[in-house]
């Protein structure tokens, strides 16, 4: 499902160029569910962010869903994250102007869906993360591991193959980071989501079938 | 929900800054409409000056009158359809001094023939022409000075001094914005008669109609030639040349108005550019969100412009709701009373309605454009990192 082969990456600070992934080979299986840890700074946002396609390696190659992303276009890059690509940030990133079912929809406007189907796809996604009785609510409204759930069912909405997840416990308390971990795995094993997550905490780590630690841009 | 109503929303995101900017935006289009409107109704009385009348005054200056016969000689001119003349009163309503209105000594028949866009009923015109102390009255005059048919007034005379007893005849209103609905007209002959012997016979200006419009350069022409050889010799110009010439003598006050106008422009570009870039940063990290989820640079900057646009049209709405009661109906009921010699005619013309709402959409959206662009052209990893 994901193939990284001699992977670089580097950064241009001012003069400086600094090597923040140093050919890095990695291999995720299909419907794997699998866990990247390492200290601050060591690469794990920049290499999921290759992998999801937010971001370019400098050199390498990165395949996923059997599409090599170095030699895509933005807009093509654009395009597949929107088709096999489901996001979880640390710090949810609902929408604030739009309740809970709007926020699951919104993946879905660059669709050709009808709003009546995409409605009832937002509701599904919102039932699986057991929230539909929260649909109209603000995210303001809602705690800190319910809009977790609602950003949870927004990338599950178009239905993913992949889904990358950075740190989604890293705001939350144990028993909401419970729930958390517990909803990916029910997607992983239930609904055969691929799903690569960054985390600090080896508790949820311990959630995934493989762990990978980065250090200094290399795996250990 | 569809991309259009999440840009919408975007506008009601920040309520105190949003209701400020609107507000103010509220008000400089307030400004902006009354300014314009000045400009248009001076330009109304150009545009609707008969385009058929002359006026012929005194070479020397418009307070020096002419001889009564002259009119005579004016009617025998080549090209003139009809004359008729008026002398300036200057009366005062001892009961209203504040007010001012003109007051013109007139001879009826020939002038409601001259001014044909005068309207008067009947039975009014009769009663007028009939009662030599009798005065036709413009509707927002006799609403002013709530004047009705059967008063009696008297009214202090400053150039022709003492106290002179009218009763109204009648109410006229216009049917073309010509002629001025705040007059007083009476007889000519009644004043001609009450005066001294030697200013008897005396007429403040003629007007007089030509048979085409076309030719009333010529004929004004004609009409001055004609007087060249007498002891008093004429000036004559068309309505429209008339107010022309005013606009002419007003010309500072109008590039004034035209500087003013542009710098309200610039405040709206302002307002908006300063809300709408402020908005804009606060929200980097969603339009990051948004390119993650598979959304384009161009779905970003539409949301933003759609967003200018939104906040462009409220405010431009509320401005113009704002203007109605305050320029139409205040200030300009006020000004058409008081000053309708000047403004006849002053009301918020569509065309200055639908610039000032052009203009708060188009500096609006305009206003947003580089913020739209900065936002849209980030990487999308630049734009998410705004959050750490
Ligand atoms: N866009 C960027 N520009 C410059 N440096 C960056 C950029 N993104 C990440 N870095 C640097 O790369 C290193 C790894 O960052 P990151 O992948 O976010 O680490 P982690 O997620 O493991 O904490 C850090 O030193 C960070 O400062
Ligand atoms: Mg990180």
């Amino acid at each position: 499902m994901v193939q990284l082969t001699n992977v670089v990456k580097t950064f241009q600070r001012g003069a400086e160029v600094i090597t923040v992934l140093d050919g890095l080979n990695v291999t995720i299986a299909e419907g794997s569910f699998e866990a990247l840890m390492g200290p601050s700074g060591s690469g794990k946002s920049t290499l999921l962010n290759l992998v999801a396609g937010l971001d370019r390696a400098t050199s390498g190659v990165v395949n996923v869903a059997g599409q090599d992303l170095t030699t895509m276009t933005d807009g093509d890059l654009a395009a597949f994250r929107a088709r096999y690509i489901g996001f979880i940030f640390q710090s949810y990133n609902l929408m604030p102007v739009l309740t809970a079912l709007e926020n699951v929809e919104l993946p879905l406007l660059l669709t050709k869906i009808p709003s009546a189907d995409r409605k009832k796809r937002a509701a599904t996604a919102l039932r699986v993360v057991g929230l539909e009785d929260r649909a109209n609510h603000y995210p303001r409204m809602l705690s800190g591991g319910q809009e977790q759930r609602v950003a949870i069912a927004r990338a599950i909405v178009n239905d993913p193959k992949i889904i990358v997840a950075d740190e989604p416990t890293g705001d939350l308390d144990r028993k909401s980071a419970d729930q958390i971990l517990a909803l990916l795995e029910k997607l992983n094993k239930d609904f055969k989501k691929t799903i690569v997550m960054v985390t600090h905490d080896p508790e949820a780590a311990s959630h995934a079938r493989v762990t990978h630690h980065l250090n200094k841009g290399a795996f250990q | 929900m569809n991309l259009v109503s999440l840009a919408v929303r975007n506008v009601g995101r920040n309520r105190f800054r949003t209701s400020l900017t609107v507000l103010g935006v509220a008000v400089a289009v307030v400004a902006f409409v009354l300014l314009r409107t000045v400009i248009s109704s001076m330009e109304v009385a150009v545009t609707h000056a008969a385009h058929d009348r002359i006026g012929i005054r005194h070479k020397v200056s418009f307070i020096m009158q002419l001889p009564r016969r002259y009119v005579d000689t004016v009617r025998q001119t080549p090209g003139v359809h009809s004359a008729t003349w008026a002398n300036w009163f200057g009366g005062k309503d001892p009961r209203n001094p504040r007010e001012f209105f003109p007051t013109m000594a007139v001879d009826p028949p020939s002038f409601l023939d001259v001014y044909d866009e005068i309207a008067v009923s009947p039975a009014d015109r009769e009663r007028w022409f009939a009662d030599r102390q009798g005065a036709l009255v413009g509707d927002q005059l006799a609403r002013l000075l709530h004047l009705r048919v059967g008063d009696t007034v008297t009214l202090a005379g400053t150039i022709y001094p003492g106290n002179w007893v009218f009763h109204v005849s009648g109410i006229y209103t216009t049917t073309r914005r010509s002629m001025d609905r705040s007059e007083f007209l009476f007889h000519w002959d009644y004043l001609n008669n009450a005066i001294p012997e030697r200013r008897r016979d005396q007429v403040g200006w003629i007007i007089a109609r030509v048979d085409n419009p076309r030719q009333a350069t010529g004929v004004s022409a004609g009409i001055d030639r004609a007087f060249d050889v007498q002891d008093i010799q004429t000036l004559s110009m068309s309505e429209r040349s008339m107010n022309l010439s005013f606009m002419g003598m007003m010309s500072g006050v109008l590039a004034a108005i035209n500087v003013i106008s542009g710098i309200i422009l610039l405040i709206l570009l302002m307002l908006f550019g300063n809300t709408m870039s402020m908005g804009v940063r606060e929200r980097t990290q969603e339009y990051g969100v948004l390119r993650a989820l598979g959304f384009l640079p161009k779905h970003i900057a539409g949301f933003i412009l759609g967003e200018a646009a939104a906040l462009g049209l409220t405010a431009g709405v509320l401005g113009l709701a704002l203007s109605y009661p305050f320029v139409q109906y205040g200030l300009g009921r006020w000004l058409e009373e008081n000053m309708g010699s000047m403004v006849p005619y002053f009301r918020i013309e569509v065309a200055t309605a639908a610039l000032a709402l052009g203009f708060s959409l188009l500096l609006g959206v305009a206003a947003a454009v580089i913020p739209a662009l900065r936002a849209s052209r980030l990487t999308v990893t630049d734009a998410l990192r705004r959050i750490d």
